[in-house]
């Protein structure tokens, strides 16, 4: 008994082997393990077995048993895995069809870039305020030091609505300034705040003016704001938007609510200063992106913060004009149609 | 404004002669330079020359058939100009001349069957200035045959500046020329006016009527005076100011404007009626025929020059056509007078007459030029009309300027500039503008005249400011008390993020409309919507009316889409809409909430890849809303069906948040539709933004149940006026806090179902928190939710 258990115990490797599919190794396990076989042999003879053999004949049955039922696994798991890797070889597809795709909406590139110039002055402190559109000429005029007979306030300049009483000209703002003035009669200094928004002009469509456009206002107020805060700040921004190397500029300029004020120029993104037809800068190597200065007394006064006490800084920049220059645009139609070529090309 | 370098440096020595380097200095003081314009360097083959005859063109009605002599034969040159006649001195390029540097060569040309041996030149033409409307025509004491280039002021360069409106002061040679004697901390060199008088005395009443409206008026006269052309070196600089030649008298009236920034006018002496001059406001009814020509109404708002017999000039705008100089003029009247800046913007822009004077005088001009331009002037008609100035000088000052002192504390220059200056640093900077200041802490500055615009301590911080350079302060960053997005700003921003995952593109369209828009819309005339706010001055109709709705932008950028073949489109707005209302936030103004809106058509997933082979309909619409409500935590979102313009009567329906109406979503109303040029289903939504950024409070967990789930489905027949909203909100109650889930998962009716009838399967998920559902709770959960649904009319299917 002891010997036949031997005999398959050596034999077994190689016959299990030579079982090609799950089929032939079921039969070869019947042969070794089920009816009349060998194992199955020793486990019935064993009760007859004199008591001095049991114990010898015992450990071998168990260490076949073993062996065997081990190596019967392992080929049923290697042939199951061949099996499902032939069936998985005819599971095939075409990769570069398209399939269902998902369509993902996309947000306005106004938006987009109101956002990421919002993020930079968050990024430095500031809050974000929006304001009301329809606004009294006092706040988009007198508040900010543009006196009454300003050209700014023709009717050729500014849209005027019907609405309330003649006295308050009510008026499309055509400037996300008057927010300053709402947002300081509203808080006490220290005020950090950017105005991102929509404003209005009496302008006919053509490639760079559209009676509808967007600017972003900042404002920082505060005991001791300087000049040269105004141009860390700005020049921050500029590196942060245009790029690491932007280099800037500041020029004299004039504007009824800041004083000193100032035109920041940038650094050629496109070119940098090298390009002598260059679409973006024409040569010169310089953008001017955004108006500036430090907040005229007259403002302060107009809503009731003590000039000898705080001093502050504005700037304003046209949305347009940013998103235009950084990726090429020509004609700003293009942000109003809602083109969905246009739009798909956002990124 | 242009400026010739050449005519600069009468009044200032510089350091350089470089136009680059100039121009970033004007540029870093405050002068914005446009463009330089380098003057040719060569006039070769540029020649005097007579004009002898003049005949029409046998072939061509626009030009004219000349006859010129330079150098040797008389030569037929053919000419589009007509500022000229027989006798004209003129600047010729002959046969062989090249002009615009070298890319315009001269050769003989047939024109219209006749030779033209080469071109009477232009100011543009020979590169001196902007004017090709005329011909450049010379003094007749010209040389004929000399060669051009003998006789122009060569090199020069054009700097093209941008002045600023508050520096008036700036608009001239004098003026800028102190501004770079300020950068360079040099003086500037005043032209000489050293008037010879001779003859009888001049005097003449004036009579200002209102001293507001005019500060001074100043008159000279000079007499016996030859008319003719101004010599080559002013028309030379007048051309490079952008100024066209007239005749000798008109060219020094401009010649002294654009040196000194004083606009005059010179009137033909003898032709002022009775000897006298009033400054008066026009009375309604007077005409004036200006100096173009035009007969103008004149109201009171418009400032005038009369004489005895009426109005003779516009003030400071434009001189009358009856009283200018002319061919035959001997004696010249020179006035030189300080008008009102807003009298004359609003004269100047309401007769729509804009002049190189109006805009001096917008700005404002000094009160005490008017004398020294008036003597200038004067001496200049003398030297180059062989006039005679008379003795005598009539000069009315109705409101005299003394210079001023403004005090500037020297904590404010530290407070706004951040600059720790000492008292006599300060007071050197401000030297260099001929601001006299003494003091310590508190400077006391004398202000000339001439500088209008600084009246307040910020200004002179802003002088310090500007020649310090702005290049030279340090670039800081302020702290402040932290700043970021605020709690609606953030879900703001959270809403489109969700709505990108929809699908839905972000649109940005003009706030207003024309009326036609609420007429497709077919809105009812009680519709709220159709009280919109007016545009009192829109350029075009379709900019008229501020927008109630957000709706006509979006479908009008879906007809754009669809008529360039993008058929599906699913755009959104966020934005502004105008009540006639007053705004509950800020008063006065009108109530400009922010709305919500979409809009949908063609198929549900987009075009090509993204097609789904599903059009849009009113469930395209409301699963963005249920979307976003439960991104958005808005809470249980229901829907009640309207029959409302502009949607259809059957696919439409309120939204509520809990129970507050918060808009309406629906496909649009066919004939709207069509009205709009769409065709097939689209799909609306408009909503108040509000209730969908409003913080509903921070979000809490629910521990996830460990207990199995046990799932049946539900199928009832209902009356077809049962919506399954009613249903899932009967199932919800009855089966309580057991239910995890309860889904709609079909509709359907006709079949075997009688008319009027529906079929509605539920699919039902039951799991308890705590512990394992046996089947003996099941099952009279499950006969509550029939139950319920019974009470609504609902028989069990398949039961």
């Amino acid at each position: 008994m002891i010997q036949a258990l031997r005999n398959l115990q050596t034999s077994a490797p190689e016959v299990i082997a030579a079982a090609n599919t799950l089929e032939q190794l079921a039969t070869v396990e019947q042969a070794m393990t089920g009816q009349g076989s060998p194992i199955q042999q020793a486990r019935t003879g064993m009760r007859n077995l004199p008591n001095e053999d049991k114990p010898a004949a015992g450990k071998q049955l168990k260490e076949t048993t073993g062996v065997v039922q081990g190596l019967l696994q392992k080929r049923r798991a290697d042939l199951a895995l061949a099996a499902e890797n032939e069936k998985l070889k005819t599971d095939t597809v075409d990769i570069t069809l398209p399939g269902v795709q998902r369509r993902v909406g996309v947000p306005h590139l106004l938006t987009a870039t109101m956002a990421e110039v919002s993020d930079i002055f968050t990024g430095l402190g500031y809050r974000v305020a929006e304001g009301p559109e329809v606004e009294t000429g006092w706040y988009n005029f007198d508040a900010l030091n543009t006196p009454s007979d300003h050209p700014a306030r023709a009717e050729s300049d500014t849209l005027y609505v019907d609405y309330g009483d003649p006295e308050d000209e009510m008026l499309l703002r055509t400037q996300t300034s008057p927010m300053q003035a709402r947002y300081m009669q509203d808080h006490e200094p220290p005020v950090y705040v950017v105005v991102p928004g929509r404003v209005f002009r009496t302008d006919t469509l053509d490639p760079t003016h559209s009676p509808v456009f967007h600017q972003i206002e900042g404002l920082a107020v505060d005991n001791n704001i300087t000049f040269s805060d105004l141009k860390g700040t700005l020049a921050h921004f500029a590196r942060e938007f245009f790029g690491e190397g932007t280099k800037t500029l500041f020029l004299p300029h004039f504007f009824p609510f800041t004083e000193p004020s100032a035109e920041m120029h940038v650094s050629c993104f496109n070119c940098e200063g090298t390009g002598a037809r260059c679409r973006v800068c024409g040569g010169s190597g310089w953008i001017e992106i955004l108006g500036c200065g430090m907040v005229d007394p007259n403002v302060f006064e107009a809503v009731g913060y003590d000039a000898d006490k705080v001093s502050g800084f504005a700037f304003g920049m046209g949305v347009e004009r940013l998103a235009m220059i950084r990726h090429g645009l020509t004609h700003i139609k293009h942000l109003y149609e809602n083109d969905q070529r246009v739009v798909r090309q956002y990124r | 404004m242009k400026v010739s370098l050449n005519w600069l440096k009468d009044f200032v020595d510089l350091p350089t002669n470089e136009p680059e380097e100039l121009g970033a200095v004007f540029a870093s003081l405050g002068h914005e330079l446009e463009g330089i314009e380098i003057l040719p360097r060569s006039f070769d083959g540029i020649v005097v020359g007579r004009v002898e005859t003049i005949v029409p063109h046998p072939n061509a009605d626009k030009v004219r058939l000349c006859t010129v002599i330079t150098t040797g034969d008389p030569q037929e040159i053919i000419c589009g100009a007509w500022n000229f006649e027989v006798g004209a001195v003129v600047a010729v390029a002959v046969p062989g001349a090249s002009l615009d540097n070298g890319d315009f060569k001269i050769t003989q040309r047939d024109i219209r069957g006749i030779t033209s041996n080469g071109m009477i030149c232009s100011s543009k033409e020979l590169g001196l200035g902007d004017d090709q409307e005329g011909i450049m025509v010379l003094d007749r004491n010209t040389p004929i045959g000399s060669d051009f280039a003998d006789l122009v002021a060569l090199p020069d360069a054009i700097l093209d500046l941008t002045i600023t409106p508050n520096r008036g002061d700036a608009m001239s040679m004098l003026g800028l020329a102190r501004e770079l004697a300020a950068y360079y901390d040099t003086d500037v060199k005043l032209p000489s006016v050293d008037v010879t008088e001779g003859g009888e005395v001049f005097d003449m009443p004036v009579t200002i009527e209102d001293g507001e409206d005019c500060n001074r008026f100043l008159a000279r006269r000079v007499t016996g005076i030859t008319m003719g052309e101004s010599p080559l070196w002013m028309q030379q600089r007048l051309a490079a100011a952008g100024v066209r030649s007239i005749s000798n008298v008109v060219d020094i009236s401009n010649y002294v404007m654009m040196e000194l920034g004083q606009p005059n006018h010179t009137f033909d002496y003898d032709k002022i009626n009775g000897n006298m001059i009033q400054v008066r406001r026009a009375v309604t009814g007077e005409t004036l025929k200006t100096l173009d020509g035009v007969e103008r109404e004149l109201t009171p708002d418009d400032l005038l020059v009369a004489d005895a017999d009426g109005p003779s000039s516009l003030a400071g705008t434009m001189g009358g056509a009856d009283s200018e100089v002319s061919a035959t003029t001997t004696n010249v009247l020179v006035e030189s007078a300080a008008w009102n800046p807003p009298t004359i913007m609003r004269m100047s822009r309401r007769l729509n007459l804009r002049s190189e004077a109006s805009a001096r005088f917008e700005r404002g001009v000094d009160v005490n030029l008017p004398e020294l331009a008036a003597n200038r002037v004067a001496c200049l008609l003398g030297e180059i009309c062989g006039g005679t100035v008379s003795p005598g000088t009539v000069d009315v000052v109705a409101k005299s300027v003394e210079p001023w002192t403004v005090k500037l504390p020297l904590t404010l220059v530290k407070r706004v500039l951040g600059l720790d200056l000492a008292p006599n640093e300060v007071a050197k900077l401000l030297s260099r503008l001929n601001l006299v200041a003494t003091g310590q802490d508190e400077l006391s500055v004398v202000i000339p005249t001439y500088r209008r615009d600084l009246t307040r301590p910020i200004d002179l911080v802003e002088e310090v400011a500007r020649l310090y350079g702005f290049d030279n302060f340090p670039d800081t960053l302020p702290s402040g008390p932290g700043g970021g997005l605020s709690a609606q700003q953030v879900r703001l921003r959270k809403m489109r993020t969700v709505l990108s995952s929809a699908g839905v593109s972000e649109a940005q369209t003009f706030s207003f409309h024309g009326a036609a828009a609420f007429e497709k819309l077919g809105l009812s005339a009680d519709d709220e919507r159709q009280s919109a706010i007016n545009v009192r001055n829109p350029l075009r109709e379709e900019e008229s009316l501020l927008r109630t709705t957000l709706l006509p932008g979006l479908l009008q950028s879906i007809g754009f889409n669809t008529r360039h073949g993008i058929k599906s489109v699913a755009l959104y707005e966020i934005g502004k809409v105008f009540y006639n209302e007053d705004s509950p936030e800020f008063g006065v103004i009108p109530n400009q909430p922010d709305h919500f809106a979409f809009a949908l058509i063609g198929d549900e997933g987009g075009e090509g890849m993204y097609e789904t082979g599903r059009e849009v309909d009113v469930y395209s619409g409301t699963s963005i809303v249920r979307a976003l409500a439960d991104r958005m935590g808005l809470g249980e979102v229901t829907f009640a069906t309207i029959s409302e313009m502009p949607l259809h009567p059957g696919r439409a329906a309120e939204v509520f948040v809990g129970d507050k109406r918060v808009g309406i979503v629906g496909e649009l109303h066919p004939t709207v539709a069509s009205n709009w040029e769409l065709e097939g289903r689209v799909v609306v939504g408009e909503f108040d933004l509000e209730p969908f950024i409003d913080d509903p409070g921070l979000w809490q967990f629910t521990e996830p149940s460990i207990y199995p789930h046990v799932d049946f489905d539900l199928a009832f027949e209902l009356d077809v006026a049962v919506s399954s909203g009613a249903v899932v909100g009967a199932i919800r109650t009855a089966a309580g806090l057991v239910l995890e889930t309860v889904a709609v998962f079909d509709e359907f009716s006709g079949g075997n179902l009688a008319e009027g009838k529906k079929s509605l399967a539920l699919h039902l998920r039951l799991r308890d928190a705590h512990k394992t559902l046996s089947q003996e709770e099941v099952a009279p959960t499950r006969q509550a939710c029939i139950d319920a649904v019974e009470q609504l009319g609902g028989v069990l299917r398949g039961a």
